[in-house]
């Protein structure tokens, strides 16, 4: 098992494995997780429920810690620190999105984007400029100071990028972020994420059971039963499944 | 409770401001009719003068007590005051040149006396604000100078006084139900005697003095001199008990630990209702833990602390309990002000007790809220982001 670091190399998953234990029940999720995600590449987990694909997300995140194995985030051991370092690695170096958008509703959307921000003391004339940037940037520099509830589906899930990017992370994790949309709509935030792929060099891992989107990813991970698949899905062979 | 506070603060000062207008530096030393009870009844109405209370004698050794600085003597001329033929309960008093001076009352119009007032027996009262009232028309409003027929002598008024405490005497009553006149004039026209009728038979009733003000020259020996003044009056006017006396400085006293008690037992009840309160803002935070823990979870997942969740949270109840407290102080500010307005009863509401209750409001919000913000932060962020 090689510990050294790797330069190009955003995340780094070493031999993870994480098992949960009820009472006498010992039930293993992960068995051994390999993978690595580099700079500027634009990576999809996908696998079915069951597959440990949350679990995964959630030491991706941080928010868990693994069994075993070794987590590196930048070339850093990330995997066994403390409850106070994980949480500023979280703010610093990872971008949230959520399935269900998980924006604040009584917060307006300028300050929806400046919480990460608020979280890295980040003084408030910078927040402000930097949020007003971003939500130009994800195309909603005019409603600023309207209310997630005011927005549609697909504005709230631009408002979760825009503050998912707040803090310029290493990387962006969502989870099944088109989950909750209707076609066209998913299909015009996918856009979204590539074109940030593509123009400003943002990696993003995408953790989805959707095989729809396989066609997005620069890279295909494949998780079955808690193991890396090497196996191309079905439609992978026969083509973009429609 | 900032009402509590206000209504009870308002009691203590209108009690206390009673007696203190009473005087705190003095004794007020008063004769009483003895009770008509066994034997004393017979031997009175053996004799047809009932003779009893404070005399000259007692007034001249009282001023050569130690601890003495002056006394004040005040007799009531038992005259009937009537208005029409209606019966009123003014009084007719026979009062020191002093007098105006060491009670709280002050002149409203006219003038006081002046010893040639006194020393020439004139027949001219100063009366108080009540006296005007009753005996005279609504418009009649300067009565100085006016005639007052009193009985069968007549005098003329040279001043209105006003007592603004109401403050009350001991068996003579209130000073503005007071028709004053010199002594001297009093004892010229009345001597010592008044006629009383009690039932079939009628009386005469010989009482020198009404009333002693004794006014001590050190408040500190006030309850040494009062007991030796009382010994005094023991032992000269033998079992009968026809004296009475009053020491404001004791029901001051007295009336303070009244006082405080009401205001620990006001406290008390706030203080429970406080706790009550507290209980009620904690489960409503613990509800609303309970509600908004995705946005917990979702917060960790941006990088909050779980100390920023902490003080997040603590931050809120603070906030929702001093908003209570500043709700609270404006409602028992209007009680207060309602009560007043309504009953005259006065209230005192002192900033002290506001900026308690906005403390108080604020505590009670830290308290109550630390062991919400706590379960707040101790969330696990993984089940409260998977939970709807």
């Amino acid at each position: 098992m090689t510990t050294e670091a790797h330069g190009g190399d955003i995340v780094r998953l070493i031999d993870i494995r994480k098992t949960y234990i009820t009472g006498d029940l010992r039930v293993p999720v992960l068995k051994g997780i390999n993978a690595t995600v580099s700079r500027g590449e634009f990576v999809g987990f996908i696998g079915t429920s069951g597959s440990g694909k949350s679990t995964l997300l959630n030491i991706l995140g941080m928010l868990d810690v693994p069994t075993a194995g070794e987590y590196f985030l930048e070339d850093v051991e990330v995997g066994q620190l403390s409850d106070v370092e994980q949480a500023t690695i979280r703010n610093r170096k990872i971008g949230f999105i959520f399935q269900s958008f998980n924006l604040f509703a009584y917060l307006s959307v300028e300050q929806n984007i400046e919480v990460p921000m608020l979280y890295a003391r980040i003084p408030g004339r910078i927040r402000r400029k930097r949020a007003l940037e971003l939500a130009r940037r994800v195309g909603l520099g005019h409603r600023l100071g309207h209310r997630p509830t005011q927005l549609s589906g697909g504005e709230c899930q631009r408002i979760a990028i825009a503050r998912a990017l707040s803090n310029q992370p290493a990387f962006i994790l969502a989870d099944e972020p088109t989950g909750n949309l209707d076609e066209k709509t998913s299909n015009e935030i996918m856009e979204l994420f590539h074109e940030l792929n593509r123009e400003q060099g943002v990696t993003i891992v995408m953790v989805t059971h959707n095989p729809a989107l396989g066609p997005h990813y620069d890279k295909i991970i494949r998780l079955r039963d808690g193991r890396i698949d090497d196996t191309p899905f079905e439609w992978e062979v026969r083509g973009t499944p429609k | 409770m900032i009402a509590m506070l206000a209504i009870s603060e308002g009691a203590k000062r209108s009690a206390l401001a009673q007696i203190e207008a009473m005087g705190i530096d003095r004794i007020i030393v008063f004769s009483k009719r003895p009770s008509l009870t066994g034997k004393s009844e017979s031997s009175n109405s053996a004799s047809m003068i009932e003779r009893y209370g404070l005399t000259q004698r007692d007034r001249s050794h009282i001023e050569r007590m130690d601890n003495v600085d002056q006394v004040i003597g005040l007799f009531d001329v038992r005259k009937k005051i009537l208005k029409g033929l209606t019966r009123t309960n003014l009084k007719l008093i026979g009062c020191d040149i002093n007098f105006l001076n060491e009670s709280p009352a002050f002149l409203e119009k006219g003038r006081w006396f002046t010893p040639a007032d006194f020393k020439n027996n004139v027949p001219v009262c100063v009366i108080g604000k009540n006296v005007r009232r009753e005996m005279f028309e609504l418009g009649d409003t300067n009565v100085v100078g006016e005639m007052l027929r009193v009985d069968d002598k007549v005098y003329r008024i040279i001043g209105i006084i006003n007592n603004p405490y109401e403050s009350q005497y001991p068996e003579i009553g209130g000073q503005n139900d007071m028709i004053l006149i010199p002594q001297t004039t009093g004892r010229a026209f009345y001597k010592d005697y008044a006629f009383y009728r009690e039932g079939r038979s009628s009386k005469i009733i010989r009482v020198e003095f009404d009333l002693f003000l004794v006014k001590v020259n050190d408040t500190a020996y006030i309850d040494n001199t009062a007991k030796r003044l009382s010994g005094y009056l023991e032992k000269t006017h033998g079992e009968i008990a026809d004296w009475g006396m009053v020491v404001p400085f004791e029901l001051l006293k007295q009336q303070e630990q009244t006082q405080n008690i009401f205001t620990i037992v006001m406290g008390s009840i706030a203080g429970i209702s406080l706790i009550v309160g507290g209980i009620g803002i904690m489960n409503i935070m613990l509800a609303s833990v309970f509600e908004r823990r995705k946005e917990i979870g979702t917060r960790r997942a941006l990088g909050a602390q779980k100390s920023d969740i902490l003080l997040q949270f603590l931050i809120e109840t603070v906030f929702l309990t001093s908003l209570g407290g500043v709700i609270g102080i404006a409602v028992g500010v209007g009680i207060a002000r309602t009560i007043t307005y309504y009953s005259g009863m006065p209230t005192v509401y002192s900033w002290w007790s506001i900026g308690l209750s906005l403390v108080i409001s604020s505590l009670v919000g830290v308290i109550f809220g630390t062991y919400p913000a706590y379960q707040a932060a101790q969330q696990n962020p993984i089940t409260v982001l998977r939970s709807e």
